[in-house]
């Protein structure tokens, strides 16, 4: 199993990240059926980077907040933090006679 | 690979006033002066020193009062005062790792330091591979993301 590997689960995914979609919502953005979206929707879940939850009588799918993405967002926002801790240090100790 | 996912890497840039020799030893050897050890250290505030080997292939760790070790991450290059590569095991140590460059380039008396965070595919394509071994790991690192947003 590849999940990221295919090109139309990459287009899934990326749809994805930006919003909940409904199967017949990625199709209509996508050039295949809504049983191919299915397919590529339960390989993406069982990689664990897509989950869905149910709205009413249809299912919304969304990256899995659990995700590299998130993981990702963690580190972009600790290396701000990081950095800032740097630069004052630096500065600090780096004008000292 | 073409097929492959991208996820772009972490990218930062910061200027620093001060010398390139200075920003390289602070940011490496003197790290303990700024590294947010409470929140992103395996001992928290029990850490007493982070400890560069100062090669290619050396390792970074944190050391207590008491002498325990945790491990950081590897060097892969290790060229002062211009440039650092890292490998970061981000989750555990024996999963794949993320680089982390750091680049450190001298602007009259002061210092721009361009920082790349990269590999995230290889951690995705991993997670993928040995998904039902991850709970702990991902737990952990989500441990730190939920204080942090707390």
């Amino acid at each position: 199993m590849d999940a990221l590997g295919d090109p139309t689960r990459r287009q899934v995914f990326e749809l994805l990240r930006r919003g909940p979609r409904s199967v017949g919502e990625l199709a209509a953005e996508l050039p295949v059926s809504r049983p191919a979206v299915s397919q590529h929707l339960r390989v993406l879940e069982d990689a664990g980077l897509v989950t869905h939850r149910r709205q009413g009588t249809r299912h919304l799918y969304a990256i899995e907040s659990e995700g590299v993405v998130v993981l990702r967002a963690w580190v972009d926002e600790f290396w701000d933090e990081a950095l800032a801790r740097f630069k004052a240090a630096a500065e600090t100790k780096g004008e000292a006679p | 690979m073409s097929d492959a996912l991208v996820i772009e890497a972490v990218r930062k840039t910061i200027t620093v006033d001060c010398v390139v020799e200075e920003a390289f030893r602070i940011f490496t050897t003197d790290a303990i002066s700024w590294w947010p050890l409470d929140s992103h250290s395996i001992h928290g505030d029990n850490v007493k020193q982070i400890v560069f080997e100062e090669h290619e292939g050396g390792e970074i760790y944190e050391l207590t009062a008491d002498g325990k070790k945790g491990h950081w991450a590897s060097i892969l290059a290790w060229e002062p005062p211009n440039r650092l590569v890292l490998a970061w095991n981000i989750l555990e140590r024996d999963t794949n790792s993320t680089e982390v460059e750091v680049r450190f380039r001298a602007d009259g008396d002061t210092t721009r330091v361009d920082l790349e965070h990269r590999g995230w595919e290889d951690v995705a394509e991993e997670r993928e591979a040995k998904r039902d071994n991850y709970d702990t790991g991902w737990d952990h690192v989500l441990g730190f993301y939920e204080r942090r947003l707390g």
